[in-house]
């Protein structure tokens, strides 16, 4: 085992205040995922999948616990500190794309290298597009592309930063079974090429199957 | 007891929501807009027709040279009446003697107005609302010069010794006869019998004024039509207010206009915060169809539910309309009852809710059309387009209708809405297209912020051309009001002449000349007057010849014209046409006045005729002239060549400039010609410089709701935008971006808005400045202060933006896990 894990969970728990008093999201997460490795969260819709992944990734607070980055604990960060880790090291891919509508694939591929003050930015986006096979469409807006089409851009996007952890929530979620499978097949195809580690959600058992590793959640509690 | 705290509730409950209170915040605006206009028009309207009667001395005046007979007086039982008997008289005193005309009222002179009196010559002006009682009389001030006399004297008319109890400055009823006026005694019709002028057989005019309610004057007037005499007329108020309207019409057409703007610009934000209200209803609406409740039901329930809500905003509005007309009311001492009858007070009220119903209902009556499953998930568009086009059309075409009420102005103020709507946004478009494309190659930050603009540009160009018509609407409100004046007054050649003074006679020029230089006066020209009335043009007898512009031809040929001879141009006339003649030019040569000769259809070559006191004054017209009568420069339709009125009895007229405190000193100049006449040019610039400032008051107070509803309709936008707005916040942050640009992004955004509008604004209003420059000021533009008034409007959408919009900046980054 690599000594030290780039991603690492410990005993995370999420409540949040209901009507009929705490409800309890997640008891007790840990986990670890190292360089390069694909980890795999499958779970029936509502047992807290997104909940995990928004911890895992800083974008929400854990209620107990905590969790490790890059051997920084998001607990001791502010938001834009979290926002710097992010921008450098993490990338995202979502289930309905998310890509900015008022900006052309080329420049949403662009996007997080700018936020980042890489002077070569079009360039870097430019061949990344090329690479998920959509060079020709780099001056089209979102709306102007198919589903498909879109998160093949929001993958140019997450990898462009070079990011050591990739975050993906359902990325195939909102896509038929054709369109679906080629994004799932470049997905996996770039996270080998670049030696990227894949966080990945789904409830999906095909898409899970293909990772190296993979946790159950059933109701708030992560299985082996 | 249950039931009002329920209507309360569901009242109130509505407010909490910000789509709600923007909805009501829109439908306030409008109605405060639309009911304070028309009650307002109701007020001028009825002003209007006061002051016609006021200027006529009741609202029908029967005249004749003989009582009425007591069959007509009989007639008139059933409405206020005045005996009202004119007379020329000489008054004598000491040898002086003096031609006056004498007027003979009763009670309760006068049905309309004040008049203005005052105890001494330039003495403190007072008003009062009766004439003088048995055994005295008012006088003109210049009588009282020319005659010699002070308040408390006795002056006789006729046979009459009447005691002089004060100076008379103004009757409401008093013509404003520039160079023909006699100089006015007031004195109680009691008193008549005993002057002995009607057995001398003087000339008399017997005037009855004659007020009352509306359909009564109707009754009366049509009945005395039928029994006239032959030397008797009628006039009312409304044959005077055919000739006179078309200014009330104007401002009126320009008020509508303004409304019409703030009317639409609250329904465009009413539309956008009811398609939120929508999405908020629309779970219910399904909730209860899937529960088997009725189309009726859900139509009882939403509704209902969402009208009784709106109706407070709807009458709050109003509410504060009222109020506005009220102030307006004291302000202006408008006495009396409301003018507005029920149709207008019912209007005023329901006119907001037809905005309302036509911009709100249409999409809120979409969710009857929703079947139950669809709206659980979320899905589905049941946009019906057309229904709502022709709402969102026909309420502002009713609305319109219902201001303007008659089509020829409906007509105009549709067609400048339309292209105001149109052609605006449509300036806008290349330049956005334009900054759409080269942002490409912008920095992020701007990058980001132009493109949330350019790339919707179906709410941004009408919010541009919005805002840019509400920023330069009040940049021009400010702008032309009171600064306008000012800049004129200061335009105004320093000593420019304050005081006319006519009727003088020759051996009157070297006295004013010495008292002017006594006083640091400054003269002006001195012009020969010989009134003369126009009879022939070309050798064709006048009223054969005139054929064109009935109206203000007329006003030429039926009365005495002032003629002049001048061997300059005065300064501030110009030639049209033709030549000015030379300094050593022969008599016969003409120069008229433009507007009068196009009116009299009079061309250079023809040759036109006066009847004069002493026989007749022919001249062929040499030159067309243009006049600006604001100048304050005696100004003449006719002038002729030096010496052409040699052989005439002429006057003098003359203007001049006196410092300011010399004006207490003229009596001692008119002591000594007591036949001449003053006339005090600052008491009328006064006068007009206040109904400026008022008019300018309104205009500006118009131009701030339309701002209003402006900023309304951008709040309505990011209303609308705000789910969108703040998914791509939490997007941007997601993927690195720090707080404070999240935040300069969007204040950017707002800035080139701001920037955009107030840009437009500022061609905007020197486009309407650069005429008005030409105009009045040589060309110069009249810049001021208020010019920065963008500026702070940039500020303003900036600060108003950031605030509104906040709320999608605490959006959490993990929404977008939520948002699926
Ligand atoms: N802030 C919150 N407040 C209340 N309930 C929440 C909150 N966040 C998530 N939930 C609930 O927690 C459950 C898990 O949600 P989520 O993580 O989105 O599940 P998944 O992604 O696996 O479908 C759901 O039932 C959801 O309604
Ligand atoms: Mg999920």
């Amino acid at each position: 085992m690599n000594p030290s894990p780039i991603l690492s969970a410990l005993h995370l728990g999420k409540t949040v205040p209901g009507p009929e008093g705490d409800l309890t999201l997640l008891d007790d997460v840990s986990l670890d995922v190292h360089a390069g490795e694909s980890a795999a969260i499958l779970g029936p819709s509502g047992s807290g999948k997104s909940t995990l992944l928004g911890l895992l990734a800083g974008l929400d607070r854990p209620t107990t616990g905590h969790v490790r980055l890059q051997d920084q604990n998001l607990n001791e960060l502010d938001e834009d500190e979290l926002a710097a880790l992010r921008g450098r090291w993490c990338g995202f891919v979502f289930q309905s794309f998310h890509l900015v509508h008022d900006l052309t694939a080329l420049e949403n591929v662009m996007l997080p290298l700018e936020l980042k003050g890489d002077p070569a930015a079009r360039e870097t986006a430019t061949q990344w597009l090329g690479r998920v096979g959509l060079h020709q469409r780099r001056s089209h807006f979102p709306n102007q592309l198919s589903g498909g089409e879109q998160q093949r851009v929001a993958l140019a996007r997450a990898f462009a930063v070079e990011p050591a952890l990739l975050f993906a929530d359902e990325p195939t979620g909102s896509l038929d079974h054709a369109n679906g499978r080629h994004v799932s097949e470049l997905l996996f195809e770039l996270n080998r090429d670049e030696g990227t580690a894949l966080v990945l959600v789904s409830h999906d058992e095909e898409l899970a199957g293909r990772c190296d590793r993979r946790w159950r959640l059933e109701e708030g509690r992560l299985h082996a | 007891m249950r039931r009002p705290r329920m209507l309360s509730r569901t009242a109130f409950r509505p407010w909490r929501d910000g789509a709600f209170r923007l909805l009501g915040t829109a439908l306030a605006i409008a109605a405060f807009a639309l009911s304070s206009v028309l009650l307002l028009r109701a007020e001028l309207n009825e002003r209007f027709d006061q002051r016609t009667a006021e200027v006529l001395g009741g609202q029908l005046v029967l005249d004749g040279s003989r009582a009425p007979e007591p069959a007509q007086r009989e007639l008139m039982d059933a409405v206020r009446t005045v005996p009202a008997v004119e007379f020329r008289t000489v008054l004598v005193r000491n040898e002086q003697t003096l031609l006056v005309s004498a007027r003979a009222v009763a009670p309760p002179y006068p049905l309309f107005g004040r008049l203005t009196l005052a105890p001494e010559r330039f003495g403190t002006e007072y008003t009062a609302d009766h004439g003088p009682p048995p055994g005295e009389a008012w006088l003109a001030g210049q009588a009282l010069d020319r005659l010699g006399v002070q308040v408390g004297d006795t002056i006789t008319v006729g046979q009459k010794e009447l005691k002089l109890s004060a100076v008379l400055k103004r009757e409401p009823d008093g013509g404003a006869g520039f160079y023909s006026m006699s100089p006015r005694l007031l004195m109680h019709h009691d008193d008549l019998q005993a002057t002995g002028v009607i057995a001398e057989g003087t000339r008399l005019d017997h005037e009855t004024l004659i007020a009352g309610p509306p359909e009564r004057i109707a009754r009366v007037r049509s009945q005395l039509e039928e029994n006239l005499r032959p030397d008797q007329e009628l006039e009312g108020v409304d044959d005077a207010a055919e000739e006179t309207l078309s200014p009330l019409r104007q401002l009126t057409l320009w008020i509508s206009l303004s409304v019409l703007l703030v009317a639409l610009l609250c329904g465009a934000a009413i539309y956008l915060a009811s398609g939120e209200r929508v999405q908020r209803h629309a779970r219910h609406a399904a909730l209860m169809r899937c529960f088997g409740a009725s189309r009726r039901q859900v139509l009882d329930d939403l509704l209902g539910r969402e009208f009784v809500a709106v109706l407070p905003a709807s009458l709050i509005g109003s509410g504060l309309g009222v109020l506005l007309v009220w102030a307006i009311r004291r302000q202006m001492e408008w006495q009396g009852a409301w003018s507005a009858g029920p149709a207008v007070w019912a209007l005023a009220l329901l006119a907001p809710l037809v905005l309302w119903a036509s911009f709100a209902l249409p999409r809120l009556l979409r969710l009857l059309r929703t079947p139950a499953g669809e709206v659980l998930r979320a899905g589905g568009d049941h946009t019906r387009p057309a229904l709502e086009l022709g709402a969102a059309l026909a309420g502002p075409v009713a609305l319109a209708a219902l201001l303007t009420q008659s089509w020829q102005d409906l007509g105009l103020v549709l067609g400048i809405l339309v292209v105001l709507g149109t052609v605006l946004p449509a300036l806008f478009w290349p330049g956005l297209r334009w900054l759409d494309r080269r942002s490409a190659r912008w920095p992020l930050t701007l990058r980001l912020a132009l493109r949330r603009l350019s790339r919707r540009p179906l709410l941004t160009l009408p919010l541009l051309a919005a805002l840019t018509l509400a920023i330069a609407t009040l940049t021009l409100a400010g702008q032309t009001g009171t600064r306008l004046i000012d800049d004129w007054q200061g335009q105004l050649p320093d000593k420019a002449a304050n005081y006319f003074l006519f009727n003088l006679l020759d051996e009157d020029k070297p006295v004013l000349r010495d008292w002017l230089d006594k006083h640091k006066g400054e003269p002006s020209p001195l012009y020969p007057i010989v009134r003369g009335r126009l009879t022939r043009i070309e050798g064709t007898p006048i009223r054969e010849a005139v054929t064109k512009d009935k109206q203000d031809s007329e006003e030429a040929l039926n009365r005495d014209l002032a003629l002049t001879t001048a061997e300059q141009v005065p300064e501030s006339n110009r030639i049209l046409e033709g030549e000015w003649w030379d300094a050593d030019a022969g008599p016969g040569q003409v120069s008229v006045e433009a507007d009068i000769a196009r009116s009299l259809d009079i061309d250079p070559g023809d040759s036109v005729t006066f009847v004069t006191s002493r026989d007749e004054v022919t001249g062929t017209v040499t030159s067309i002239r243009e006049v600006d009568w604001a100048s304050f420069e005696p100004n003449f339709y006719f002038m002729f060549s030096p010496g052409s009125l040699a052989a005439q009895d002429a006057t003098w007229l003359t203007s001049f400039w006196l410092p300011e405190g010399s004006g207490r000193r003229l009596s001692e100049l008119l002591e000594q010609m007591p036949h001449a006449t003053l006339l005090d040019v600052d008491a009328l610039l006064e006068r007009a410089e206040q109904i400026a400032r008022q008019a300018s008051g309104a205009a500006f107070l118009l131009a701030f709701v339309l701002m209003g509803s402006a900023l309304l309709v951008l709040g309505a936008a990011l209303l609308a935008g705000q789910n969108q707005r703040g998914l791509d916040n939490a997007l941007l942050r997601i993927l690195g971006a720090r707080h404070a640009l999240v935040r300069r992004v969007q204040l950017l955004e707002f800035v080139l808005l701001g920037a955009g509008a107030a840009l437009a604004a500022t061609a905007l209003v020197l486009a309407a400045l650069w005429p008005l420059g030409q105009r009045l000021f040589d060309g110069a533009l009249p810049i001021s202060a208020w010019q920065l008034l963008p500026l702070a409007a940039i500020a303003l959408i900036t600060v108003l933006g950031g605030l509104l919009s906040r709320r999608s900046l605490a959006q959490p980054p993990l929404a977008l896990l939520k948002a699926g």
